[in-house]
């Protein structure tokens, strides 16, 4: 019984939404998210593009629900003789904030290299050795001055750590619950709609027709790829939802959602599966 | 991730394997100047068994050793930079005043937490909502989810508490390390790692080994120490960080201490000049007890320099660090090892 009511919690829309944004899937680079979902849900399965589905019901009308599950993230782009490494940004384009790369700068992130996650910090200006900078009108910091500094004194060593040209960078994750059930997370508002639809598929509602669940990859690059390879490949869809939930604070460190949210919408997604409104 | 520490312990010898755990326990303790007792608490609890102290009331943590009256004092920090509530405003929002100098933008839009006496509350630094093509953001506030002032202070929020962000002691490739305010539970950590090992039979004078407060807003805890021994102090030793150059992004003109080379002779900064003489003698003492040591100028202040105009000299000594005051700072065990040696040896020997 007891475990029964783990499994459960495990399970909840609270729960997973803490466990997806403590997740990092990068843009084209989702493979450790996806590898969580297939294990999370039985009988999902993962197509050529990373896109993980989970087919419920059977038979007409069929429908798609949908959420992105990639984020806006860094690679490695160059590996410097003395061991740091510089980035590459991955999504974004331009609506990104002039304000994105400055919230990795002097701030830890975690490296998935081939020999596991590494962590490292991005590089800043000393504080006693700024010498009167920043002055007050400089414009922020931008990806093309950052330097991880893994601890690395070469090379060689960089690369002995599993780290390579490509290497998926972010922000190390640390969801943040604070005030009447709030959850602060980078590209928290994203997961949190994953983690009610994830919430949802679980609860195996009754369903009208065929739903198919999808957790879409390359959300936030070349023009939607994941989404459109689930329509193409398991459509047409008579009906198409994709989920959201609001967030506070969008694309910044501490976006913020209500789980208050992801409960409702977990609640509708139940009621939408079975065919109602 | 397991796998990886995992590794680098086995290759971990003794010294540096005790260099981190008395390390770590100090950086995942919070106390922005002013509001130390966590910090002196974890200092309490990792000194050597035999170790007697004594709190002023200014808070700083004595340790006397030896005999006599005109003692060596080496004094180490416990106070880190950080936030404090100036205001709790009428949409339940924090106003801040800062407690030291850091760059303001390390902490926009990044989880928050405030210190109280019992559970910390957690929060929000608020990301700017204006100036967006501007590295620098308008002054920070906190919010603890709160719309209300009378909600702010229904979760136990006051005036006058403290605010950091979450931090955690993270090991990094080699002996390398990163977290948070390590300027300078590094210091602290190389004055009970020296106690730990001390010959107190080889003691020639009394040594007074200061854990001090409220360094980072103008060496105040210091200054008390400084006032009541006054010009009966032998000789002083700040061990404090010296911010280095040693990173892609700072200046090579000066600073540029390596790290894992060794402690450094902090012998030209802001606040104060060791005599040469006084250099060479540490430097014959480093050499004697085999003790990795650098000799370089830095920026900042510190805690000696308060017994300076009571005609004492300041001898600081610190350890490379790169990324001073930011969430992010990065150093190398071995240097710690080394200060540690050498703290001890200007203990014993000089």
């Amino acid at each position: 019984m007891k475990v029964l009511l783990l499994v459960l919690a495990l399970q909840s829309p609270d729960s997973l939404s803490v466990r997806f944004a403590g997740m990092t899937a990068i843009t084209g680079y989702e493979q450790a998210m996806g590898d969580s979902l297939l294990a999370l849900l039985p009988g999902a399965t993962r197509d050529r593009l990373g896109n993980v589905t989970l087919s419920l019901g059977r038979g007409a009308p069929k429908r798609l629900v949908y959420c992105g599950l990639d984020e806006i993230g860094y690679v490695v782009g160059n590996i410097t003789d003395d061991g740091y490494l510089t980035l590459r940004r991955v999504g974004g384009g331009a609506r990104l904030s002039p304000l994105f790369d400055q919230q990795i700068e002097g701030q830890r992130v975690t490296l998935f290299g081939t020999r596991g996650p590494v962590p490292g910090v991005v590089a800043v200006r000393s504080t006693h050795l700024t010498r009167g900078r920043p002055q007050p009108g400089e414009a922020p910091f931008t990806v093309d001055n950052a330097y991880v500094d893994v601890g690395a004194g070469s090379r060689d060593d960089a690369l002995a750590l599993g780290l390579s040209l490509l290497t998926p960078v972010s922000l190390s994750k640390r969801p943040h619950r604070y005030g009447d059930r709030l959850l602060a997370a980078p590209s928290a508002g994203r997961r949190a709609a994953c983690a009610a639809l994830a919430a949802a598929a679980l609860k195996k509602p009754p369903v009208r027709g065929t739903v198919v669940v999808a957790f879409t990859v390359q959300s936030l690059y070349a023009d939607t790829a994941g989404l459109k390879t689930v329509v193409n490949s398991q459509g047409p869809f008579a009906e198409t939802r994709g989920v959201n939930v609001p967030s506070k604070y969008p694309d910044t460190t501490v976006e913020t959602v209500s789980l208050r949210d992801v409960d409702a919408l977990a609640a509708d997604l139940v009621k939408w599966i079975g065919g109602g409104r | 991730m397991i796998l990886l520490a995992a590794l680098l312990a086995v290759q971990d010898t003794s010294r540096i394997v005790e260099a981190q755990s008395v390390l770590a326990a100090l950086v995942e303790s919070y106390g922005v100047s002013g509001m130390e007792a966590p910090v002196r608490a974890t200092v309490q609890r990792l000194l050597p068994s035999w170790a007697k102290t004594e709190t002023d009331t200014a808070g700083n943590l004595w340790v006397r050793v030896g005999q006599g009256d005109t003692p060596v004092v080496i004094v180490a920090h416990m106070d880190e930079i950080g936030f404090r509530v100036d205001t709790i405003n009428a949409d339940g929002t924090l106003a801040l005043r800062n407690r030291g100098g850091f760059i303001l933008s390390l902490f926009e839009g990044k989880p928050a937490l405030i210190h109280t006496d019992g559970r910390d509350i957690p929060g929000i630094f608020l990301p700017r909502d204006s100036g967006f093509t501007r590295r620098l953001p308008p002054p920070l506030r906190v919010s603890v989810g709160a719309t209300s002032r009378a909600g702010a202070e229904s979760l136990g929020v006051k005036v006058g508490q403290t605010i950091t962000m979450p931090k955690q002691y993270v090991r990094l490739a080699g002996t390398r390390a990163t977290g948070r305010s390590f300027d300078d539970r590094m210091g602290c950590a190389a004055l009970i790692l020296a106690l730990r090992r001390l010959d107190r039979a080889k003691l020639k004078h009394a040594v007074v080994f200061v854990f001090s407060t409220r360094e980072e807003i103008g060496l105040e805890g210091a200054g008390a120490v400084a006032h009541r021994l006054g010009t009966g102090t032998r000789r002083v030793h700040a061990i404090d960080t010296f911010v280095s150059a040693d990173s892609p992004l700072e200046l090579q003109n000066f600073a540029v201490a390596p790290l894992g080379q060794g402690a450094v002779a902090r012998a030209l900064d802001n606040s104060s000049i060791t005599p040469p003489a006084y250099v060479d003698s540490l430097a014959q003492l480093a050499r004697a007890r085999s003790i990795a040591l650098q000799i370089g100028t830095t920026n900042g202040g510190n805690d000696g320099s308060m017994f300076v105009p009571y005609g004492v000299v300041d001898v600081p000594m610190g350890w490379p660090l790169r990324y001073s005051h930011s969430p992010a700072e990065v150093v190398d065990l071995k240097d710690l090892v080394s200060l540690a040696d050498l703290v001890r040896a200007v203990a014993e020997d000089w």
